[in-house]
């Protein structure tokens, strides 16, 4: 073979080599830019399309819709106290989740099922069913005012229906297994024997959580967060109903402009700060990330 | 400082519910001493090196360490340090930092850290290699990163799980030679757990044959291996062929009643026993003339082993095999003399 076409065809090898991952994602690349890139797209463009006399909306290009987001007090309440709902229960969530998951994995592997299956519970349920069950939990006549009232802990029965603090524990309850399994799946990865190993060296357990555990499982804790996050910022069934009838979270203003006040540029501008924020999270997170993400070569 | 004992283990015992994984052992290593601790698998020399390590809580008995108890004590304040089979390098830390882990959590100063993570990748022959990570390692460069990571912290004992075990054949004659080679440098006091006889004969200073949670014999390795306590460290220790007999008015019968032509220098006395013979050392034919204990056996086939060719012969129901150099010039179907002396033959009842 001579030089030049040696040159050529090695050329055009590289060539190929740089296209077969393309070409070997292409099916996956065309679903996701079909079913979840076009309607985003979509979406942006009728948070800048005109609202009035009533009708769904009004093509044109305005701001207004996002200039109002930011002022009106209606909106940016609900923006924070969405962020805030959210941070505090996926954080819960993933320290839930941390715990649990360690010591599924400490455990002895016949307790290991029994874990794995309850944690499963939740999946198996859906959303709806899972908020008839909290309102079995919480108001007056509930288990809960029921049990605390049995156990001599309180003298009246209470509700914790309605209330902020039920709406945080039905969003734990909705991430937590999610959460768990991600974890779970980090922590199969880890060598037992490391722990053993840290000890031996003269760690305290404390030090060797700090030293060995969190580093080798921090990818699997941001991953479990920006899970948690996403969904808790997201969701709107569990919040509305459970909790009072002043926590208005992004979730619920979308609706209520989408289906009440049938604005739907300004429920697609809400949606859109809404992709947008959480996607900035998740950068946020990406760059917590360790550059080597796998250590379990 | 020699003579002085680094570990000693009194009359310690460990139970899993019902199984007694180590029975009353008792055990003494001196500064400087290698140990084996030989067995097979279940034979509790695992648990014994974890109890030592602090990882295995004990049910009765002392540990002691330079003369100090240490059997109330968690694993991170004993002096001691292991080698895991798995080797158990922290994988997001570089080999630098893995052997730095020991020192830190001593709190031993900078300047004195570096020096001493440099002498140890200096034993370990891994000099260069500070900032790689364990995954870009091989299987052998792992075990020698955890070998100094031990080293670094000079511990009153080194505890050494199997390490080689995981590792093939090459690598593991060359790894054992290593160590052999620092512990005849650095003198450090080791115990080291194995299921490997060629291991714990070419290294330990002493070795311990376990089984059942017992120590069945401890002593030099030429000693136990020519002067093995019990049936069970002659079977454990180098290959051995077996040979169930029954004596009876001067002559010899095998398990199913069947005659057998033995002749024995000296004739044990009647009844049912087990006479254990090291193969290595059998003459087979020609060879066997002038040897005071000999056996007529029919040749039933032949393995190439490479360097030897194996007999593997029969008499009656008894089976027997020998290594020869296969210039007796017999072959399969031949009846032929195998001979050995007095010292390559055992007699159990």
């Amino acid at each position: 073979m001579s030089e030049v076409t040696y040159f050529v065809v090695r050329k055009r090898q590289l060539r190929r080599r740089k296209l077969t991952p393309w070409l070997l994602m292409l099916p996956a690349l065309v679903i996701v830019l079909i079913f979840f890139g076009l309607p985003t797209l979509y979406m942006l463009r009728m948070s800048f399309n005109l609202h009035f006399d009533q009708r769904l909306y009004v093509p044109g290009f305005t701001f207004e819709h996002y200039g109002n987001l930011f002022s009106n007090p209606l909106f940016t309440n609900a923006i924070w106290a969405t962020v805030k709902l959210s941070l505090m229960s996926s954080l819960s969530t993933v320290l839930i989740g941390y715990g649990f998951a360690i010591l599924v994995w400490l455990k002895p592997s016949r307790w290991r099922l029994l874990f794995i299956g309850l944690a499963l519970c939740p999946l198996l349920i859906s959303e709806i069913a899972i908020i008839f069950g909290w309102w079995m939990f919480f108001p007056k006549n509930g288990l809960l005012s029921y049990a605390l009232l049995s156990m001599g802990l309180i003298t009246d029965k209470i509700s914790l229906m309605y209330t902020e603090f039920a709406a945080f524990v039905g969003l734990i309850y909705v991430t937590l297994p999610y959460c768990f399994f991600i974890l779970l799946s980090i922590f199969d990865g880890i060598d037992k024997r490391l722990i053993e190993a840290s000890a031996d060296l003269g760690a305290p357990p404390l030090v060797t959580f700090r030293e060995v555990l969190l580093p080798l499982t921090w990818t699997g804790v941001l991953v479990a967060f920006s899970q948690s996050f996403i969904w808790t910022m997201g969701t709107y069934a569990t919040p509305s109903a459970l909790g009072p009838d002043t926590l208005w979270t992004m979730g619920y203003l979308i609706q209520e402009q989408m289906l009440g006040k049938h604005n739907w540029p300004m429920a697609s501008a809400f949606s859109m700060v809404l992709v947008l924020g959480v996607a900035l999270v998740m950068a946020l997170t990406r760059t917590q990330q360790s550059k080597r993400t796998s250590f379990h070569v | 400082m020699a003579g002085e004992t680094a570990l000693d283990l009194e009359s310690v015992r460990r139970t899993f519910g019902s199984v007694v994984a180590v029975d009353n052992v008792s055990l003494a290593v001196e500064r400087g001493e290698f140990v084996t601790l030989l067995g097979p698998s279940g034979s509790g020399k695992t648990s014994t090196l974890r109890l030592i390590g602090g990882f295995e809580e004990l049910d009765a008995g002392a540990i002691r360490i330079n003369g100090e108890r240490v059997d109330h004590l968690p694993p991170y304040q004993r002096d001691t340090a292991t080698i895991f089979q798995s080797g158990a390098l922290f994988p997001h830390k570089t080999v630098a930092e893995n052997v730095a882990y020991g020192l830190r959590m001593r709190k031993v100063a900078r300047p004195e850290m570096e020096e001493r993570i440099r002498q140890s990748l200096d034993i370990v022959r891994l000099r260069g290699f500070e900032d790689r990570y364990p995954g870009q390692l091989s299987g052998g460069q792992k075990q020698r990163v955890a070998l100094a990571r031990s080293l670094a912290v000079r511990p009153a004992i080194l505890l050494f799980d199997e390490p080689l075990s995981a590792l093939d054949l090459a690598l593991r004659l060359q790894l054992r030679a290593e160590i052999k080679r620092l512990h005849d440098e650095l003198k450090f006091s080791a115990i080291y757990v194995t299921h490997d006889q060629g291991e714990a004969m070419a290294m330990s200073i002493r070795v311990a044959v376990m089984n059942k949670g017992r120590i069945e014999q401890i002593g030099r390795p030429e000693a136990i291996f020519h002067e093995p306590a019990n049936e069970f460290v002659y079977t454990f220790i180098g290959e051995s062929c077996c040979l169930p007999v029954r004596f009876g008015g001067g002559q010899t019968f095998d398990k199913s009643g069947e005659g057998i032509d033995l002749t024995l220098k000296v004739r044990p006395a009647e009844g049912e026993c087990r006479l254990y013979i090291r193969p290595s050392r059998l003459k087979l034919a020609g060879e066997a003339t002038g040897l005071p204990n000999r056996l007529k056996a029919k040749v039933h086939f032949i393995e190439f082993l490479g360097d030897v060719f194996r007999y593997h012969l029969k008499a009656g129901s008894l089976e027997i095999f020998a290594d020869n150099d296969g210039s007796i010039g017999h072959g399969i179907g031949d009846i032929i003399n195998v001979g050995w002396k007095n010292q390559d033959m055992k007699v159990f009842r």
